[in-house]
């Protein structure tokens, strides 16, 4: 048997090159038949993967087996998606009629298509038809459904849950094993490290106009930030990572510390996380600063240099008030942390500092909390005691926290009264704290070019794990390092843009745009965990940051309410009267709800401003017929730009 | 009446810890500080030396003036300005710091070193010296003076009046009979009793004198003759008929009606009714019923849950109450109710748009949970009542002139709380949740629902104040009629009921829209909802209906805002109506922020258009003749900086500023928050009112 279908294979091969080769051209229906036909021979194969295995041939066999895949794919790659085009580099790997049990219409006979990057499916016979698009790189877990002997209708197939909220069934026949070959194939692509596979970030041959990877230099933030001054100076100390492998190569510290002093205070932080600054005040100089733990463990160590580091950033603007330490953490977790080497700054070693715990919790009460959400929003709202469910997932309680945290290292900050940022590794809720903090502080950071840089300094080059938090192509779905911590400082950005609505230069498109990257692994952006690594894996080289994508067409992403502010710090209402669930996130699934890509208000300002321009256009030509039959040049329109003739009508305000 | 003498000892010792600038203050011009009043206004008690409180505790930033009740208001009269107070929404029938009696929900006179409290009812006695008032307003504000300098019997006597005054036990003694302000519109509303410009076809006038609770003409169905009517009118609770309401283009009518009183005759007039109904529609098709009775909660549970929701608003501390705060909103079951009656309503417009059936709204008096479905229905469906004007008309139709009973349940009379329940503005917070999901789709702004919601408990107008058409006829001739909003807003501030968003509407667009969505759908309808008699709404986990489908199918399509617009009625995407409910809450505000912000920019962008609109025109009329004269500038607009930005006054409660706090003030040790702080504990700084505290 299996001798039969390694002939078959011999053949199929040699049909296909040839086809390859000579009919380029072929009638789509033809070729449908041809990719049925190969189907058909390679289905018994797959079956006898397992068995050839064991087999000595294996070597050779698995290469023609490969060799057969890959024919098959190249053929397949001719064939646009059903509505989708392709991505340059995206090939397609398997078709398959399939059922979708679509958990509101219920179940919708389709075809589903597997490429490197998607999984894409289509409804036959319902109208408007039903689609999914999703990115591999979203999918979670796949999972088999029933048996071949399980009864009932519909009770074979596959179960795939997705990072960004849901879960999808297909339902294939249960006759010949006809899900292996599918499920085998979306393991593979959909965990492509665990397979050693690349990721699709380094196959995307996708070409845009600007390159995003310039989009941030830490020399140039530093330089906008008034830095280095005679307070504060640059080390090239982590040049090659040495003092601290999760940091970035550039780093600012105070002027008055040797090189000698910040590798000792390294040794007093976990995993060297040395306090480093990450922002300035440009008027009362007072600093941001944010590093790991001390690592006081359970005999209370004290180290010298790490409290005199301190006290050199207390002084560095001037004031004589106390450095304020905020530890994320809450008080019990610093406490437990000691048991681990880890803890806080004690008040006897560290006098001139005040210590204030910031309550948030840790990765793993996160996970747990965005899972309950998950639960309560999908497939269906929980409807019957809907605020009480949300209130039990504790999801706003933690923005909350969170936002309240920020809050208070902004409003130290504005006050003039340095701070340190720390939980335990510096690198989860430190991060949300510093980035909110600056977000609120500094303009900047609301356009559409400063918020990249924020995410790139704050998050991407401080070594968030975005690997360990996201499993990026990792199979492992149950690691406990996985953490919706970013997804959760978005969700706390988009809370500030609903209360200030006109203070941001991107809308919340931007937002579920980043997200969906966040897991896409379309774009080398959010890879890896941390800037050496990402070196190691020449990201920058091989791989298109996700800012190309962005700001290669701007307009979708940005929020045409924007009224640029310079020196206005916002400070949020952390209340729960104004905290919402972010239902144009999580609820997008919905089909219960209006899919609205842009907001309905927009979308009006956006109406409004055409119709002025199309009112000044007309005016524009009104008066140059006009003043074409008088002097020439009295009047010239075009002299004076459309906004600058713009005058206003009294309005209520 | 007042004292003026200096202050006993005893009474020093009753100060808080006092700031400089809260003594500095009292002033001897306080005395000569004068009410205005209205024409037949009186002045009926007052106390001099009266702070009302607006910091926290410390008294910081407090009021010295007159406190003063009238026959129609409380007043508070200062010649002090309230600091960041750089914009007033003030209504011209009040000063800033008057509270209007009807507004008045409970007095509650307080000796804070007794310990001592009571609620004032009418006629009642005080046993103690009180030395802080608390006014509680229907419209969620809570007030607070202090009499701390002024004299015991003069604060006794002022709280009492107050009391007094608030409660009249007879419709004579409210203010509107003794108002004799401007009346220069007779009783008859702004076309609104009359049908809404589509003429049935098989419907016509009736004349009057059935119901005392119907108005004076009404529609019924063209087969029902007049003799038929006055026979039936018997049968009907309170003697109300069937009213018409409103028809699709499609022929389908909705129709409100009260319960068959007499079972004996219930079979049978119900569907000599229906036949009626049926013959109305030319194509004669079903007649569904709704029993609102059923499938809604009651007045009693809309007031019991208003009364929760007000507890979480605006009473309970702040800071405590976040905790709980989803699941309280949840307990108090008001957006649950909002719900309710959007679902319901949505259920009627499946069956008028995708049935093409007739509906008749069923309820015993015809006259509460009716009026809120009807008017819903309509502005789900017919684009005109979206307008300001058509919104005006469908209030005064389903709802001044249906006989919705305001005098009760407003409970002017603070006769029986059995009979109060704020259904009006629950329907008004439904219409809310339709504005903020199509926010396009409305000519007037949440804005206008707060004023017309306020508008409630000023006593000068008729239009509210009253059981029913008949009612507000013999009492009051010539009472004003409230939709004249000049006579409470300068047209500046009426501006504000503009919303910069409306796209307008265009008659033809509904019925293009509508009755093509309906259309193309229609087929896939199954007749299972025809058997029922009564619309339910379904339960949960129920596999989907047909107006699931019917909604799904629209949802899927593009919304015009100028056709039928159905609710989204996921509980995730019904929303607290903030700048109502939360408005006077200084904690709750986002300075320069909020929706109100966009809606700024919007509306100078609106402005603009309408400057280069007006420019165009006149350039048009004047062609040719001299170009010049209308440069780039146009006389007429002001030239206002070109500041983007939001004023500094603008809050998430514009344009209400909390004049004073309620009592759920911020504390900087007690909280929750402060647990985590640490030690150090004054380090939670409040965002917005940083400058207001001195830490």
């Amino acid at each position: 048997m299996i001798e039969r279908v390694l002939e078959q294979e011999e053949v199929i091969t040699q049909v296909l090159a040839a086809d390859n080769k000579i009919n380029r051209h072929l009638v789509p229906t033809w070729h449908i038949d041809v990719l049925k036909s190969v189907d058909k021979a390679l289905s018994p194969l797959l079956e006898f993967t397992d068995a050839l295995s064991v087999q000595n041939t294996k070597k050779i066999r698995n290469r023609r087996l490969n060799r057969c895949f890959r024919a098959s794919r190249e053929s397949l790659k001719m064939e646009p998606l059903a509505d989708v085009p392709l991505l340059p580099g995206e090939e397609r790997v398997i078709d398959k009629d399939i059922i979708y049990m679509c958990p509101f219409s219920g179940a919708l006979k389709g075809k589903v298509f597997i490429t490197n990057y998607r999984l894409f499916f289509k409804s036959a016979d319902m109208d408007p038809a039903v689609t999914l698009n999703v990115p591999l790189g979203a999918i979670n877990r796949v999972e088999k459904m029933g048996g071949a002997s399980s009864r009932g209708e519909n009770s074979y197939g596959l179960d795939i849950t997705c990072k960004d909220v849901r879960n999808l069934r297909f339902a294939l026949k249960q006759e010949g094993h006809s899900r292996r070959d599918i499920f085998e194939i979306l393991f593979r692509y959909a965990f492509p490290l665990s397979h050693g596979l690349p990721l699709f970030a380094f196959l995307s041959q996708e070409k845009f106009e600007e390159n995003g990877w310039n989009s941030y230099s830490p020399m140039q933030e530093f330089r906008r930030q008034g830095l280095p001054n005679d307070k504060w100076r640059i080390t090239f100390l982590n040049q090659s990572y040495e003092l601290c492998d999760t940091y970035p190569t550039i780093l600012m510290v105070p002027y008055k510390a040797t090189e000698e002093d910040l590798r000792k205070v390294a040794t007093f932080r976990s995993r060297c996380r040395i306090p480093v600054l990450s922002w300035i005040h440009p008027d009362n100089l007072a600093a941001i600063t944010r590093c790991s733990q001390p690592l006081v463990g359970m005999s209370g160590k004290r180290n010298k240099d790490d409290e005199r580091y301190l006290d050199i950033i207390r002084e560095t603007n001037g004031t004589t008030s106390k450095l304020t330490i905020f530890d994320a953490r809450p008080n019990v977790n610093a406490v437990a942390n000691k048991a681990t080497g880890g803890g806080y700054e004690g008040d006897d070693a560290y006098q001139n500092a005040e210590l204030v715990f910031l309550d948030i919790h840790n990765i793993h009460v996160m996970r747990e909390s965005l899972k309950k959400l998950k639960d309560i929003v999908y497939p269906n709202v929980e409807e019957s005691h809907w605020l009480s469910s949300l209130e039990s997932t504790h999801w706003l309680e933690h923005i909350k926290l969170v936002l309240s945290g920020a809050i208070q290292v902004a409003d130290k900050i504005s006050s003039g009264n340095s701070v340190v940022v720390h939980c335990s590794d510096g690198w989860d809720r430190t991060a949300q704290l510093t980035s909110l903090a600056m977000l609120m502080l500094d303009s900047y950071y609301r356009t559409l070019r400063g918020f990249q840089v924020l995410l790139e300094k704050e998050w991407i080059s401080f070594g968030h794990k975005f690997a360990s938090r996201i499993g990026h192509g990792d199979k492992n779905h149950a690691d406990a390092d996985r953490s919706p911590i970013f997804v959760q400082f978005i969700d706390c950005v988009w809370q500030m843009t609903k209360q200030f609505p006109t203070a941001f230069e991107f809308n919340e498109h931007l937002l579920v745009t980043v997200l969906d990257h966040l897991y896409s692994c379309r774009y080398g952006t959010f890879l890896y965990n941390c800037e050496s690594v990402r070196d190691a894996n020449e990201v920058r080289t091989k791989t298109i940051s996700l800012w190309s994508l962005i700001n290669s067409d701007q307009t979708s992403y940005i929020n045409p309410f924007y009224a640029a502010e310079s020196s206005r710090v916002l400070y949020p209402v952390a209340s729960m009267r104004h905290l919402e669930l972010w239902v144009t996130y999580y609820i997008r699934w919905n089909p219960r709800i209006r899919q609205q890509q842009q907001s309905p208000v927009e979308q009006r300002y956006k109406e409004l401003l055409a119709l002025r321009d199309q009112y000044l256009k007309k005016l524009e030509e009104l008066q140059l017929s006009d003043s074409t039959p008088h002097l020439a040049n009295s009047t010239a329109p075009s002299s004076a730009s459309p906004t600058q003739r713009v005058t206003h009508l009294h309005t209520p305000f | 009446m007042f004292s003026v003498k200096p202050l006993k000892p005893t009474f020093k010792s009753y100060l808080p810890p006092v700031q400089a600038d809260a003594t500095s203050h009292p002033q001897p011009t306080i005395n000569k500080l004068e009410a205005k009043l209205l024409a037949g206004e009186i002045v009926v008690n007052e106390a001099n030396f009266v702070r009302k409180c607006i910091g926290a505790d410390s008294g910081h930033g407090d009021l010295w003036g007159k406190l003063i009740c009238t026959n129609f208001k409380i007043s508070f009269i200062t010649q002090e300005t309230l600091r960041q107070q750089k914009f007033q929404y003030v209504n011209q029938l009040l000063g800033v710091h008057d509270i209007p009696l009807a507004c008045v929900g409970q007095v509650v006179a307080v000796n804070g070193t007794k310990g001592k409290r009571k609620v004032l009812r009418s006629n009642q006695k005080l046993k103690f010296s009180p030395t802080e008032l608390l006014v509680h307003c229907k419209d969620f504000r809570i007030v607070r003076f202090r009499f701390d300098e002024a004299g015991p019997e003069s604060a006794k006597k002022v709280c009492l009046a107050i009391a007094h005054y608030a409660q009249p036990s007879d419709p004579q003694l409210l203010f509107g009979f003794e108002y004799v302000g401007e009346r220069p519109h007779g009783p008859h509303g702004p076309s609104g009793d009359q049908a809404n410009g589509v003429d049935p076809g098989a419907a016509r006038g009736r004349p009057p004198s059935l119901s005392a609770h119907l108005p004076e003409y009404f529609v019924v169905p063209a087969s029902l003759a007049d003799s038929d009517l006055k026979q039936f009118s018997g049968f009907f609770t309170a003697q109300r008929l069937p009213l018409w309401c409103w028809n699709h283009q499609n022929g389908s009518a909705l129709v409100r009606m009260a319960s068959i009183r007499d079972p004996a005759q219930h079979r049978k007039l119900d569907q000599r009714i229906c036949n009626a109904v049926t013959m109305s529609h030319p194509k004669r098709g079903d007649v569904l019923k709704a029993d609102l009775d059923r499938s809604l909660p009651s007045i009693q549970d809309v007031q019991a849950a208003f009364v929760r929701l007000r507890q979480i608003c605006v009473i309970e501390p702040f800071e405590e109450s976040e905790e709980k705060w989803l699941s309280s909103m949840e307990s108090c079951r008001w957006l649950e109710y909002v719900r309710a009656f959007l679902k319901q309503s949505a259920e009627v417009v499946y069956m008028l748009e995708g049935e093409q059936a007739s509906v008749i709204l069923q309820e015993d008096e015809g006259r509460d949970l009716s009026c809120v479905v009807s008017s819903l229905v309509q502005l789900i469906l017919d684009a005109h009542f979206r307008s300001l004007t058509g919104f005006q008309s469908l209030v005064q139709k389903e709802w001044v002139m249906a006989g919705h009973r305001f005098l009760d349940r407003c409970n002017h009379l603070k006769k029986s709380s059995k009979e109060e329940s704020p259904l009006f503005l629950l329907f008004l917070d439904c219409v809310w949740q339709l504005m903020d999901q199509y926010p396009s789709a409305f000519q007037f702004t949440d804005t206008y629902l707060t004023v017309l919601s306020d508008s409630m408990w000023i006593p000068v107008f008729s239009t509210f104040l009253f059981n029913c058409p008949r009612q507000r006829a013999e009492h009051s001739r010539d009472f004003a009629q409230m939709w004249d909003w000049s006579q409470q807003f300068t047209l500046k501030d009426q501006a504000l009921f503009n919303s910069p968003l409306y796209v307008g509407k265009s008659a033809s667009c509904v019925q293009k829209g509508a009755v093509k969505t309906f259309r193309c759908t229609k087929k896939n309808y199954s007749s299972t909802l025809r058997a029922g008699p009564s619309l339910k709404t379904q339960p949960r986990e129920a596999p989907e209906g047909p107006s699931d489908r019917f909604s799904r199918a629209w949802f899927s399509r593009p919304a015009d805002p100028r056709g039928l617009l159905l609710p989204q009625l996921l509980p995730s995407h019904l929303r607290l109506w903030r700048l109502y409910f939360l408005r006077w809450v200084a904690e709750a505000q986002i300075p320069r922020g909020g929706p109100v912000a966009a809606l700024h920019k919007l509306s100078l962008l609106a402005g603009e258009i309408e400057t280069l609109r007006g420019q165009l025109l006149l350039r048009q009329h004047h062609q040719g003749a001299a170009p010049r004269r209308l440069g780039p500038r146009h006389p007429a607009a002001p030239r206002a900086p070109r500041d983007p930005l939001a004023p500094e006054y603008v809050t998430s409660s514009f344009p209400f500023s909390p004049v004073g706090p309620n009592l759920c003030r911020r504390g900087v040790l007690d909280t929750p928050l402060s647990k985590f702080l640490g030690g150090g504990g004054k380090v939670w700084l409040s965002t917005e009112t940083i400058a207001t505290e001195t830490i």
